[in-house]
């Protein structure tokens, strides 16, 4: 989590102004700022949904004109609108429990606290779907190759080992259930153009490469 | 019948791979052969290409990158940069011999000596970066081509038709913020084919915004959605990008028998879209038309479309 977190994050107090954070969030842009009290303990979470959602219904009233608005929102503090119940992550929690957190929660971001209720960094889904492209090896300069494999130990090693023998290096390695029982797909990135070879020497120890017109069918 | 350039030198051979490997002199060899006995050389107008000039290669790749290529080959390494990418001791010199064909069909054209130009040439070049060397291209010939037509021919605007299955990263890079050359590349979707980029958000950077055209293919896509494409998205930009000359980065590894990707399209497709890009320079750069060879690894359906493309060209 400490890797991925963002260290510098942008907080206000409970009683800075609704127009205040909003202005911070414009001027980092970030759609929401964790809360903190005098000693950086986190009291709240607020977003611009949240600051949004409270000038809405005084925009309804005749007459609220953008310099009423601007004065509602000087004159309310944060901590009218804020979200109490803060859903957080720790600094030993793993990017994993990030993942798991923001989607049962239904979380964009989670403020990551230390043991003395300190914020220390946040993590939103941003941060973890960078994580994931890095994982997939998206952007790097590489063929891909999807493998069907029987689902006993040793088949990845296997598989692992043709590749190194061309000498090619695997930038990105996924393995997950298959829609067939009893099988696993291992999904390869591996730094070459070249993969005729490496193909046909997968087949030729007995594994399905799977045919990359098949995952577009419905 | 147009005069069409028919650029090749037997020197093109001499780049010869230290391990099996599908870009082989065998590839030209077979091209050349067939060529000849279907006697369509003989109807082309033969110009043999020069070592090109330093300022010329310059105005693509960097004098560090050179130096780097050079002492490679000359250490005798087997490879540059990438484990695909293989080199021997003449791979420099053949490499600039190859951007020098690809100069030679721009000069031809520019001057008017010829109306259209196929080179013949290896190492292919769409992969190679301002520094680097990768997917078994040294020097980007294409975009040295487009170059030098700017900085000595007075060209203004150069349209670069990429066609080869994989994505030339090479040559988007090099453009991504120039508006004067437009790159149009259709290829295998980057999720499944080498090299992972060319998505069709990728339009070009800064200036260069929306002189960046990709045109991802499904696997299993072929003249269909191929002629679709051309019809559709290439014509509309070409009316509005109005380019003076076409260079086409001709590769021929889309075909359905090609191993190294998973399109369909067949001999008919090539046939379809040299038409088209014949047809769009007719329209607006006066029928400029360079052509240059990338891939294409299987040599029956290499060999066969390259015959289609140069009948085409020729518009017999
Ligand atoms: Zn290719």
């Amino acid at each position: 989590m400490a890797r991925r977190m963002k260290k510098n994050i942008v907080t206000v107090t409970p009683s800075a102004s609704l127009f205040e954070a909003h202005a911070r969030m414009r001027e980092h842009t970030v759609r929401q700022i964790p809360v903190v009290s005098g000693d950086g303990v986190l009291v709240g979470i607020v977003s611009d949904r949240d600051i949004r959602a409270a000038v809405l219904p005084a925009g309804l009233v005749p007459g609220f004109t953008a310099e009423a608005a601007e004065k509602f929102m000087k004159s309310t503090p944060v901590e009218r609108v804020m979200t109490r119940k803060v859903v957080t992550a720790t600094l030993t929690d793993t990017l994993e429990d990030a993942i798991v957190l923001l989607h049962d929660f239904r979380m964009n971001a989670l403020p990551v606290v230390d043991a003395a209720g300190k914020v220390v960094g946040i993590i939103t889904r941003t941060d973890v779907l960078e994580a994931f492209i890095d994982a997939l090896g998206v952007g790097e300069v590489s063929s891909r190759l999807e493998v069907v494999v029987p689902d006993r130990p040793g088949t990845l090693a296997q598989l692992a080992a043709i590749i190194g023998s061309f000498h090619v290096n695997i930038t990105s390695v996924l393995s997950t259930r298959h829609v067939e029982a009893g099988k696993r797909a291992n999904f390869f990135r591996v730094a070459t153009l070249n993969i005729g070879p490496i193909r046909k020497a997968i087949e030729e120890a007995g594994f399905k490469i799977l045919d990359p017109s098949q995952f577009l069918l419905p | 019948m147009k005069r069409v350039a028919w650029i090749y030198h037997p020197d093109y051979l001499l780049h010869t791979p230290p391990f099996e490997h599908p870009e082989s002199p065998e590839r030209l060899v077979a091209i050349n052969d067939h060529l000849g006995k279907a006697g369509l050389i003989e109807r082309m107008v033969p110009v043999t290409p020069e070592y090109p000039e330093d300022a010329d290669i310059l105005s693509v790749h960097d004098r560090e990158y050179l130096n780097r290529l050079e002492t490679a080959c000359r250490r005798g390494d087997l490879t540059l940069d990438s484990e695909d990418t293989y080199i021997n001791r003449h791979s420099y010199n053949i490499a600039l011999l190859s951007a020098g064909g690809a100069i030679a069909g721009a000069k031809a054209v520019a001057e008017g000596t010829v109306d259209r130009a196929f080179c013949a040439v290896r190492p292919p070049g769409h992969h190679a970066g301002r520094s680097v060397g990768m997917g078994f291209c040294l020097l980007n010939n294409a975009a040295i081509a487009a170059r030098y037509l700017q900085a000595r021919h007075g060209v203004g605007k150069v349209l670069i038709v990429d066609w080869d299955v994989h994505h030339g990263n090479g040559t988007q890079n090099i453009f991504l913020e120039d508006p004067t050359v437009f790159y149009f590349s259709i290829h295998e979707h980057p999720t499944f084919l080498y090299p992972g980029t060319g998505r069709r958000w990728e339009i070009g950077k800064g200036k260069g915004e929306g002189t960046t055209l990709n045109t991802p293919m499904a696997p299993g896509a072929g003249d269909a959605e191929y002629r679709t494409t051309f019809e559709q998205t290439l014509e509309p930009a070409v009316e509005r990008f109005r380019p003076e000359v076409i260079l086409v980065s001709a590769g021929f590894d889309a075909h359905r028998d090609d191993p190294l990707a998973d399109l369909q399209v067949t001999d008919e497709g090539f046939r379809f879209m040299t038409r088209h890009v014949v047809g769009l320079a007719d329209r607006f750069c006066g029928g400029k038309i360079v052509s240059i060879l990338e891939g294409g690894y299987e040599t029956s359906s290499l060999t066969s479309c390259i015959e289609i493309h140069v009948r085409e060209l020729l518009d017999e």
